[in-house]
């Protein structure tokens, strides 16, 4: 742990050098930087130990204190959840470095280091903390970290909005959690999640009411439908290489939550299995689809997070029914295959986010209707992203891929396995109708984005974007690559992981995951057979081409006299016969006019369903407005009143 | 000595697979009055594509170049995956029938990217469409898998379609002929067959697949034809192993029977294509999920049974 603590403290050091050395721009990136990856790269020293089957002695930090001592330990589940937040986590901050230089006039430069270094800690925290009090602190400082993050451009408007709307909803997410520990360690000798993890046998029916606070409280942390509503809008608003983390890490946060305290509660009951299961499937679908209805790149890659969540949820969930019903085979694979698609989903929506960062850096603009035929102009970008888009789509050879056939084993085996988890393998249909929605939506995004002809000035001038905003991309596209052609990298770890969180031991588990683990090899076959098959395609296409001769002529444009490049399929009309396939639930308005088409995509849950509910609440509120006047003898009157009512109730009704 | 049967009826269905097409023009051509196309005609055409030269728009980059050899290294390699000889496919791992869809998959997207790649609305219209279809597709096609292993205790292709079939044939019958039917639609729809598109039709507001590949030319085009009868070869295994199991024939027999079924599976996508009128556009969602209600029944029968 003195690795892990150093690193931490590391972490902190760099963005206090941001603040120290302002006025030296060069000097400060240069220490935030190195700083920063030194301190990941230390923590993450126990981290790999462990997932590599070793374990690390845990440090006490406070003693004597209310709700027991402060612990911090690494387990297999909070190492792996170390290895990709701080993964994933260094490659936005250097890319952020770069990234907030140029932002200069929009906010405090220096601030916007330090607080996304102390998010960092504060999630490295968050996962290592095995105690509620130091959890929930460290979980309060990421969310505060997480405001100020998204804030960082305040003086817009919706910028303003979409920190307030993410504030209310973390923090009704944090209320919820202390109603959960405060619960729970009533019936505990003190907070720490050992004694919780004793007192859990003594919860009885509170058990399940412990269940739902985690899943609300987690859930709105981690974005599932309908608690995401918060997402989209915060995602969108923050600077590129912040969305990138609240997008790709700390959402997965909640999904550390939620794992955590299954892992605590012991075996659950088949109906938290099919809630999480339910929620799975309406995440992943209904996020798919509501982002194939936008226009902005950053909503869109928001809204595809919730999909992912869903995915992950839908292994959780499988991964709970084999508990449930006595299959530890199925648990362990389905968790497995949750686990390892947390790990991809911050690779790639990472990545993606990044890409989108380089595209607004080059072109000033986020709508998709307004870009075209970057492939061209930015190569490097458009290579990161298409790998990033491979991967999220769960095409091979990329990680995504892996990830996501893990989850379909998981629901297939729940198919056969003789107990009444076998109606989960319906998922499978809402995982297949997800990918194919995903495969939809970002064959819009590539080919409006980096195909075609630039639709407006916006992508005519555009430029490759510099090194520094190249490298990090590139090594989580590189990162993508590596675990998709190599997934016994990642399928041995995983398992350990599911294993911890199933309580089962990890030799054990190993051995119920084995036939997986082989086929890990089979999938690294099959993709280096594709990959080598299509290269040779290529290069004897390439040799009979040679020999006939190629001629170079225009796109016939259906025999217009003057075609434009504003009449190419635009992300509208290419999203169109999708969304209308699902009708209303898609949120999407269509405006049609003589010469233009346009559709125009609602946050289902914000504008029709809580605003609503907050303009309701404050119009019935006005009506109680008469009551409160100022007048100080009419208030102490009202105080006398309750009081003798609650005398008279103790009085008639009370015990003795 | 398996592999290498294997590995001979991999490579035979590989090249028949231009026949199937043929058989396909031929039955609807008599269906229809017309004599058609000789049986053979698939095989020219590729020689010719080939040894022609092709125009390259200017709009276009790698991606559209790329994505014929990504079409059809994805479906061939996804071909390896099908137990052909009745028994294993020569590579087979757990829930490898995900890595068959994930590669089917690929290989659209490659498509789909090249014809955005040509800045043309047409071809964004084709793309969009099958888009739009392949994700309708999917869950049907994962159904039918899903229905297979609950039958077949298996998540690799070749127990679900090789040797444990047979012997789950007896109980599961009506259960398997759904799935087969459900496997028969989505084979159509997956291939651009009619009803759900027209490989015939050249009129711009129907087309799907083909206004898709337009601007292809030359090797690339011979490249999209060839994975295309490929494909339409393998939708035509599943479904022939599906309904005849052939775990229990020698080797030799058990290929020739594949072949049989597959000519006659092409015979009934053509009498399919005579007797029947492509669907409007906005039909074919209802027709698709059909197909994935016919395997969900199955699904309910395996599962209470």
């Amino acid at each position: 742990m003195t690795w892990f603590v150093a690193g931490v403290l590391l972490l902190l050091a760099g963005g206090a050098a941001a603040v120290v050395f302002r006025r030296r721009p060069r000097l400060a990136e240069r220490a935030y930087v190195a700083l920063s990856l030194a301190g990941a790269a230390a923590a993450l020293v126990p981290a790999l130990r462990v997932l590599a089957g070793g374990s690390v002695e845990g440090v006490r930090l406070v003693t004597g204190v209310p709700g027991g001592a402060w612990v911090f330990a690494i387990d297999p589940l909070s190492a792996w959840f170390l290895l990709l937040m701080l993964g994933a986590g260094v490659a936005a901050l250097a890319y952020g470095t770069v990234y907030l230089a140029a932002e200069a006039g929009h906010g405090s430069v220096a601030f916007g280091r330090l607080v996304f270094s102390l998010l960092l800690a504060a999630l490295a925290l968050v996962v290592t903390a095995q105690s509620a009090v130091p959890f929930l602190a460290a979980w309060e400082l990421m969310a505060l970290g997480g405001y100020f993050a998204v804030v960082f451009d305040d003086r817009r408007d919706d910028v303003r909005r979409a920190g307030l709307v993410y504030l209310v909803a973390t923090h009704a997410g944090t209320l919820l959690l202390f109603l959960l520990f405060g619960t729970w360690g009533s019936r505990a000798a003190d907070l720490t999640f050992a004694a919780l993890a004793a007192g859990a046998g003594q919860l009885g029916d509170a058990r399940s009411l412990v269940f739902a606070l985690a899943l609300l409280g987690f859930g709105v942390k981690a974005g599932l439908v309908p608690l995401h509503f918060w997402l989209p809008e915060a995602h969108a608003a923050a600077p590129s290489h912040v969305s990138a983390i609240m997008s790709g890490v700390v959402i997965k946060a909640g999904i550390y939550g939620l794992l955590r305290v299954a892992a605590l509660l012991g075996v659950p009951p088949a109906w938290w299995g099919w809630t999480v299961l339910i929620l799975g499937v309406a995440s992943a679908v209904l996020g798919v689809l509501w982002a194939l209805a936008q226009h902005d790149l950053k909503r869109l890659l928001a809204y595809h997070s919730v999909e992912n969540i869903g995915i992950i949820l839908l292994g959780l969930g499988v991964g709970a029914l084999g508990l449930a019903y006595g299959a530890p085979g199925l648990a362990v694979l389905g968790l497995a295959g949750a686990v390892l698609h947390t790990l991809n989903h911050a690779l790639f929506k990472s990545l993606l986010f990044l890409g989108a960062g380089n595209l607004l850096r080059a072109t000033g603009t986020r709508d998709l209707e307004r870009l075209g035929g970057l492939a061209r102009r930015m190569p490097v970008t458009w290579a990161v992203f298409l790998v990033g888009a491979a991967a999220i789509v769960g095409l091979p050879p990329l990680n995504g891929f892996v990830s996501e056939w893990l989850v379909f084993q998981a629901l297939f085996q729940a198919g056969f396995s003789r107990t009444p988890a076998a109606l989960s393998v319906f998922g499978a249909a809402a995982l297949a109708l997800a990918g194919g929605l995903a495969l939809a939506c970002f064959a819009k995004v590539c080919g409006v984005v980096f195909l075609g002809h630039p639709r407006t000035e916006d992508g005519q001038n555009a430029r490759e974007v510099t090194r520094g905003y190249l490298m990090p991309a590139s090594a989580l596209a590189a990162a993508c690559v590596a675990i998709g052609l190599w997934p016994w990298l990642v399928l041995g770890p995983s398992v350990r992981v599911a294993a911890f969180v199933a309580g089962v031991p990890a030799g054990a588990a190993l051995e119920l995951a084995r036939p997986a683990i082989v086929a890990g090899r089979g999938i690294a076959l099959l993709a280096a057979l594709a990959v080598l098959a299509s290269a040779l395609l290529w290069w004897l296409r390439a040799a009979a081409l040679r020999r006939a001769g190629t001629t170079a002529a225009e796109t016939w444009r259906c025999g217009y006299a003057l075609p434009s490049a504003r009449m190419q399929y635009s992300a509208s009309s290419f999203a169109a016969p999708t969304l209308g396939v699902f009708g209303g639930i898609s949120g999407v308005s269509a405006v049609r006019r003589p010469s233009s088409f346009e559709t125009r995509a609602a946050n289902l849950v914000l504008d029709r369903g809580l605003v609503p509910l907050w303009r309701l609440l404050c119009a019935g509120s006005q009506r109680l407005r008469p009551i409160q006047h100022g007048r100080l003898h009419l208030y102490l009157l009202y105080l006398v009143a309750t009081v003798s009512l609650l005398l008279i109730y103790l009085a008639a009704w009370g015990s003795p | 000595m398996t592999v290498a049967v294997q590995v001979l009826a991999l490579v035979m269905i590989l090249a028949l697979a231009p026949l199937f097409p043929g058989v396909v023009w031929r039955t609807k051509s008599l269906l229809t009055g017309r004599r058609g196309p000789p049986l053979l005609q698939l095989y020219a055409d590729l020689d010719k594509l080939w040894k022609k030269g092709a125009v390259y728009s200017t709009t276009t980059g790698l991606v559209f170049r790329l994505a014929p050899a990504i079409f059809a290294g994805t479906t061939l390699v996804a071909a390896s995956l099908l137990p052909l000889d009745g028994r294993a496919a020569p590579l087979r791992f757990a829930a490898d029938v995900v890595a068959f869809a994930g590669l089917l998959a690929l290989g659209r997207f490659a498509l789909v990217l090249a014809a955005m790649d040509t800045g043309s609305s047409f071809e964004g219209m084709g793309a969009s469409r099958e888009a739009t279809f392949g994700s309708l597709v999917e869950p049907g096609l994962f159904l039918c898998f899903a229905a297979l292993a609950i039958a077949t205790d298996g998540t690799s292709l070749t127990t679900m379609l090789g040797q444990n079939l047979a012997a789950v044939w007896g109980d599961a019958a009506p259960a398997l002929v759904m799935v087969g039917a459900s496997l028969f639609v989505l084979a159509l729809a997956e291939n651009g067959r009619v009803p759900v598109d027209d490989p015939a039709t050249h009129l711009e507001l129907t087309m799907i697949h083909e206004v898709m590949v337009l601007d292809h030319g030359g090797p690339d085009l011979a490249l999209i034809l060839y994975a295309g009868a490929v494909k339409l070869a393998l939708f035509g295994a599943m479904l022939v192993s599906l309904l005849i199991p052939r775990g229990g024939l020698p080797p030799a027999l058990s290929v020739a029977v594949l072949v049989a079924g597959l000519a006659v599976t092409a015979v009934a996508v053509g009498v399919v294509e005579g007797v029947m009128a492509r669907l409007r556009l906005t039909r074919v969602p209802q027709f698709l999920v059909a197909a994935s209600v016919l395997s969900t029944f199955a699904i309910m029968l395996l599962l209470s049974a």
